[in-house]
């Protein structure tokens, strides 16, 4: 496996020079963190945990033109972890944990110069404009590795594609275009060659976007068709749709808003929050919602609101069942499944909010400043960020805390608070 | 007889130079500098006094005049910005990170690098958004120049800049000197420097904009080199930017 990735890192070096070439970055994570952990689950009893986190990530990207119109370009990833569960119990066998993937690697070809275009290889795609949350990114493979969210932003500084070709056709203020993603799954011991180009693919996937600039403003429509198809698990076919606008008002001000909901999405509900039993039931057609702002002024000062909206999550009478299910979970049945966090990280309920604020304190250093609430049970997650900007190097020095009552989303979560101190080298 | 022929041709010619209205006259002095579908490489440097702060290298094209322009922008220098992609489309703003594949909209007031905005880095003339409210004869370092008071047109009213005072060399209708105001306030000031032929055009090489409340802050934009490159109008698409691969000027 090792000599096919250097022949392949030869034969990429062999090609002409492109002008923008090869590009580096190098992160360096040191995170001490506190949170409720067992040293022998399920019997123990939790307790906090300090631990420091010391992780490594780099990425190579490359970018070259291989005639007129036609250009290759890929980022490879990797990983080094010394505490990926973040449990000071659980360290990895040796020492530390390795990761790595190629994020994308994709051939471009501008069939009609500006107008037509084919993409083959692994992509990303991202079409929402959210920052705390994402309802537009119908299929994404979620967080990467286990760097720590820093910034509040759901998406981190990389991000993993998907294998599989796409056209796109921009017409006057039309664009649409059309990404074809096949199944692809493999033995679990072709996985451990494979795991290093992607993760496997369930389902087929076709999404359509059309994208319409309408005065200021831009609109985007999407459909995703998925099926795991003959033979699969899952061989129904299932829908999703979405909608988002963005634009401006004035100098400073830009506005989102956007929605996207599928005809069935199964979630894990409460059967008895005292046996801490679960089951599963589906929802139809349950939209996530989001609405967003950011104003910036001349000296650089910006804020950032937005507003999410869960329809799969929990609410009224459903919600103090989690709740109380959660707080059974932790106290009596630590392997029952964590409702909580099926959605992600605090995503359980309705509605959430998010605000950032963050400004220039001089010519390098920025400072930021974020909260997640959920509007429910107001509990949530705070962030404050320094970041120190050289040319070729940035250093950032974050804290984040979870903040609410045993009786909260927020209160429940294992993680009580994390410090974060990483260094990027650009190369 | 004599005095007579001098003097018709005094009133012909005075005629024939009035008969230029200053809009027109405007529209001229842009003309002699703007270059359709310019690419570019910039070097942008600010300073604080003398000292250095900041310096990007941008590469890119530009297409269309005035606030109509549209641009794309790719970061070449330092490596902490480098890969990042940005599409200026008259005031709507797209930044595409590197490894991203959706293109941020940001407001115009997000994007100011040192002392400047889009519209400096990208304006190409005046007389699609301002109105000539007036035009004077005037000196400036001893050079014969016009002075022409601008005000923003009814239809650009969301222009930064509602006013500009533009001093122009009369005999080479070179753009020596500009200020930028919102009201009474000058928010900058512009010294157009290194005329060169390029293009088959007089093209300001360096500019020098200075803050106009802490001139001691100022932002050198240089162009180190100039090429054209005529591109399908569906290329400044927020869409088009992530396939963009950028390419020096030829």
């Amino acid at each position: 496996m090792k000599r096919m990735l250097w022949l392949a890192f030869v034969a990429l070096l062999a090609l002409p020079r492109a002008l923008w070439a090869w590009d580096a970055q190098a992160v360096l994570d040191v995170v001490p963190t506190a949170a409720l952990v067992q040293q022998q689950p399920p019997s123990s009893p939790w307790m906090q945990a300090e631990t420091t986190e010391v992780s490594g990530q780099a990425a190579l990207s490359h970018s070259q033109t291989l005639a007129e119109g036609l250009s290759l370009s890929g980022t490879a990833w990797g990983l080094a972890d010394s505490l990926p569960s973040g449990s000071p119990f659980e360290t990895p066998p040796g020492k530390v944990d390795i990761k790595s993937r190629i994020l994308e690697l994709k051939l471009v070809w501008e069939v009609v110069p500006g107008m037509l275009i084919w993409d083959i290889g692994k992509k990303v795609i991202h079409p929402s404009s959210g920052f705390f949350r994402t309802p537009l990114n119908v299929i994404s493979h979620g967080p990467l590795g286990n760097a720590a969210n820093i910034n509040g932003a759901a998406v981190g500084t990389w991000e993993e594609g998907w294998i599989g070709t796409d056209v796109t056709l921009l017409l006057g203020n039309f664009t649409i275009s059309n990404f074809f993603s096949p199944r692809m799954l493999w033995s679990s011991q072709a996985d451990s060659v494979l795991q290093f180009f992607s993760l496997p693919q369930n389902d087929f996937q076709n999404l359509t976007r059309l994208d319409v600039r309408l005065g200021n403003a831009d609109m985007r429509f999407l459909g995703l068709v998925s099926s795991g198809g003959p033979g699969s698990s899952d061989p129904g076919v299932n829908l999703q749709l979405g909608a988002g606008v963005d634009t401006n008002i004035g100098d400073s001000i830009t506005v989102r808003a956007e929605v996207s909901a599928a005809n069935s999405q199964s979630r894990l509900t409460v059967a008895d929050p005292l046996l801490a039993t679960v089951s599963t039931d589906t929802v139809h057609w349950a939209p996530q919602a989001l609405v967003g702002a950011t104003w910036t002024n001349a000296q650089q000062l910006s804020l950032m609101a937005e507003y999410y909206y869960n329809g799969g999550g929990f609410a009224g009478s459903d919600y103090t069942q989690l709740i109380r299910y959660s707080q059974n979970r932790r106290s009596t049945y630590p392997n029952a499944p964590d409702l909580l966090d099926q959605f992600g990280t605090l995503s359980a309920g309705r509605h959430y909010g998010f605000v950032r604020i963050s400004g220039k304190l001089d010519d390098t250093l920025t400072a930021a400043g974020w909260t997640q609430v959920n509007l429910q049970d107001l509990s949530g997650l705070t962030g404050i960020l320094l970041t120190l900007t050289h040319d070729t190097w940035s250093l950032n020095g974050s804290l984040m805390n979870a903040w609410g009552t045993r009786d909260t989303e927020a209160g429940l979560s294992p993680l009580l608070w994390r410090i974060d101190l990483e260094l990027t080298l650009f190369l | 007889m004599k005095r007579m022929i001098f003097a018709a041709l005094a009133v012909l010619m005075t005629t024939a130079m009035y008969a230029e209205s200053p809009q027109e006259l405007l529209a001229r002095v842009d003309a002699a500098r703007y270059v359709p579908d310019l690419s570019f490489v910039l070097q942008m440097t600010s300073f604080e006094g003398d000292k250095q702060v900041d310096s990007n290298t941008l590469w890119g094209f530009v297409k269309g005049v005035g606030s109509e322009n549209k641009s794309l922008i790719a970061f070449a220098d330092p490596a902490s910005v480098r890969g990042r992609k940005m599409l200026m489309d008259g005031n709507i703003v797209y930044l595409l990170f590197p490894k991203t594949t959706n293109p941020i909209r940001l407001s115009p007031l997000q994007i100011l690098m040192g002392q400047a905005s889009n519209g400096d880095v990208v304006r190409t003339g005046f007389s699609q958004d301002y109105d000539v409210a007036s035009l004077t004869e005037t000196t400036r370092n001893d050079v014969p120049c016009w002075l022409f008071s601008l005000t923003v047109k009814e239809s650009r009213k969301d222009a930064t800049y509602k006013k500009v005072q533009l001093w122009v060399e009369k005999d080479t209708l070179h753009i020596a000197y500009a200020e930028f105001s919102t009201g009474d306030r000058v928010l900058k000031q512009a010294t157009y420097q290194d005329y060169r032929k390029a293009l088959d055009k007089d093209i300001p090489f360096v500019m020098d904009i200075h803050d106009g409340e802490n001139p001691q802050k100022h932002t050198v934009m240089t162009y180190v080199k100039l090429g054209r490159k005529t591109v399908a109008e569906t290329v400044f698409r927020r869409d088009y930017l992530q396939s963009w691969t950028p390419e020096q000027p030829r």
